[in-house]
């Protein structure tokens, strides 16, 4: 590739005016691969950063509770979750403004709010539970989660305020490859081939049948696979980085990539719940998982889950506080780019900072009531999800809007028809965990 | 790799691609959402908006009752 900058004229512009800087390759396929490499990333990060501390529990407890029988799930739910974002890439892309935004000005102001303030409640709600999952993995690596959790904060801070969107980007990308250290994991607890094939590609259920506790799991799994914040930040990350319509195949192929290491991901944490099961423990939590599964291989992988956690934990952190952060400056009309200095955009950059310390703050406090903000995430979860997605299909048979990169009407089968099964999957777990009563074998 | 100060001329460019990372590009036109105001709703939109609207306040009194419940306000005493 014989690369060099250049300063180009843009179409249409006048080159003493606006001049653009570019690289020269001197192939077509050294053309894609560069562009694709600029174009990567927003894709990758909301799905690996969906993988988050909630999701290190889910899917290690589904493999510690039942072995590899649930993987079909999670290979199930690679379609589901790209064929939403995909939705948001294109309306990213053709409106070049947040998904907030986009229900403000198109459902008008009742729904914008609502839908702004349960966004910002469940993810504040669901930053403490990772900075929660952070103090865990902390307290059993021998830190004092008093300096660390701190620490942390302070690190997520600094690495969204540098006024650069591609300084965030390359950090936040370098910390998702992190994560294929669970491929390593699982990998080295020697997990039976034939029995991983069988349970990822025949669908069917554990010994013990569909038990309420399973059918819980099961919508557990969907719900932290397919998350409302997700919609939000990939469409006001795509609108920050500017993507062209140019750029529309290689962000779709930007986010099937992450997809598929999200869900291979998954795989790797419920193969590390199995080998604990194997081996005889019960699940607790997923650093005492680590903790045993370190007494039956090196310390190295209890160590490596622990610090997984916590990357987990960190990707999930800066990816929620960004997605609030330009919600809330998209409502209010603040200046919302990871692109301009603190001084620029005060208030987008202290709804992040606020987000990420009261969080932190939270967790420090002796005997705040954790289990209840997790109860609280996983109902007010149930009830954002359905709304958010209707929102999106919505906007996305909008062709006022999206002229044509609205929905064609085999999209729209497919996604009213995960919309259906998501709406009802959520309706059970936010039913079930609000008003336990009405499942009394659970 | 060289750092040009002035514009190539694009006739240089034949037979090469230029390749701009979208930050670095000119601001694309989009389209003007602001003034295309609010979504014209079908009567099924709407439907779906109502339904929406009442499972939600459903959803929501379900979450109080809980919460209610937690703090112990349905607690039986004695």
């Amino acid at each position: 590739m014989n690369n060099k900058f250049v300063m180009a004229a843009a179409p249409g512009v006048e080159t003493e005016v606006l001049p653009v800087r570019g690289r020269v390759v001197k192939s077509k396929w050294a053309h894609n691969l560069l562009t694709f490499l600029m174009v990567f990333g927003p894709g990758l990060i909301v799905m690996v950063a969906d993988n988050d501390a909630g999701a290190v529990s889910t899917y290690s407890q589904a493999g510690a509770q039942y072995g590899t029988h649930l993987l079909w799930i999670v290979l199930l739910l690679l379609p589901v979750t790209y064929f939403i974002q995909e939705m948001v890439v294109r309306l990213g892309i053709a409106t070049g403004k947040g998904h907030a935004a986009m229900i403000y000005q198109r459902f008008g102001r009742w729904w914008g709010l609502f839908s702004l303030v349960d966004l910002e409640l469940v993810n504040f709600l669901t930053l403490v539970t990772e900075f929660a999952a952070i103090d865990l993995a902390l307290n059993k690596l021998g830190v004092d989660p008093c300096i660390g959790v701190p620490l942390v904060a302070a690190g997520l801070v600094l690495i969204a305020v540098t006024g650069s969107y591609r300084r965030w980007e390359r950090t936040v990308v370098f910390l998702c490859l992190l994560d294929l250290l669970w491929f390593a994991i699982a990998f080295r607890l020697h997990p039976a081939v034939g029995q991983i094939v069988r349970g990822s590609l025949i669908p069917g259920m554990p010994p013990g049948g569909l038990t309420p506790d399973l059918m819980f799991l099961v919508v557990a799994i969907v719900g932290t696979t397919v998350a409302p914040w997700q919609l939000f930040f990939q469409q006001s990350c795509i609108a920050d980085k500017r993507l062209r319509f140019a750029d529309i195949q290689w962000a779709r192929l930007d986010t099937f990539l992450g997809a598929c290491i999200t869900i291979t991901v998954a795989g790797c944490m419920m193969l590390a719940g199995n080998a604990s099961r194997v081996h005889g423990f019960t699940f607790t939590d997923p650093a005492q998982m680590a903790m045993d599964i370190g007494t039956f291989s090196s310390g190295f992988f209890k160590n490596a889950i622990l610090l997984m956690m916590i990357n987990a934990a960190v990707l999930g952190t800066t990816a929620i506080s960004l997605s609030s952060a330009w919600a809330y400056g998209e409502i209010r009309g603040w200046p919302h780019s990871l692109q301009l200095p603190l001084r620029k955009a005060p208030g987008f950059y202290v709804v992040y900072l606020v987000s990420v310390a009261a969080a932190a703050g939270l967790v420090l406090i002796p005997r705040a009531p954790l289990q209840l903000i997790i109860l609280g995430v996983q109902v007010l979860a149930g009830v954002m999800l359905p709304s958010a997605i209707i929102f999106l299909q919505l906007l996305l048979n909008d062709r006022e809007l999206l002229g044509e990169h609205a929905n064609k009407p085999w999209n729209n089968w497919v996604n009213w028809t995960i919309i259906i099964v998501l709406f009802i999957l959520s309706l059970i777990l936010a039913a079930q965990v609000a008003a336990p009563k009405l499942f009394p074998a659970a | 790799m060289a750092t040009m100060t002035n514009p190539m001329e694009l006739g240089e460019l034949t037979n090469h691609f230029v390749v701009i990372h979208p930050l670095d590009d000119v601001p694309e036109e989009k389209v003007d959402t602001e003034n295309l105001g609010p979504m014209k709703m079908t009567a099924s939109v709407r439907i779906s908006l109502v339904s929406l609207r009442a499972y939600l306040v459903l959803m929501m009194l379900m979450v109080f009752y809980r919460v209610l419940d937690l703090a112990g306000l349905f607690a039986r005493h004695g």
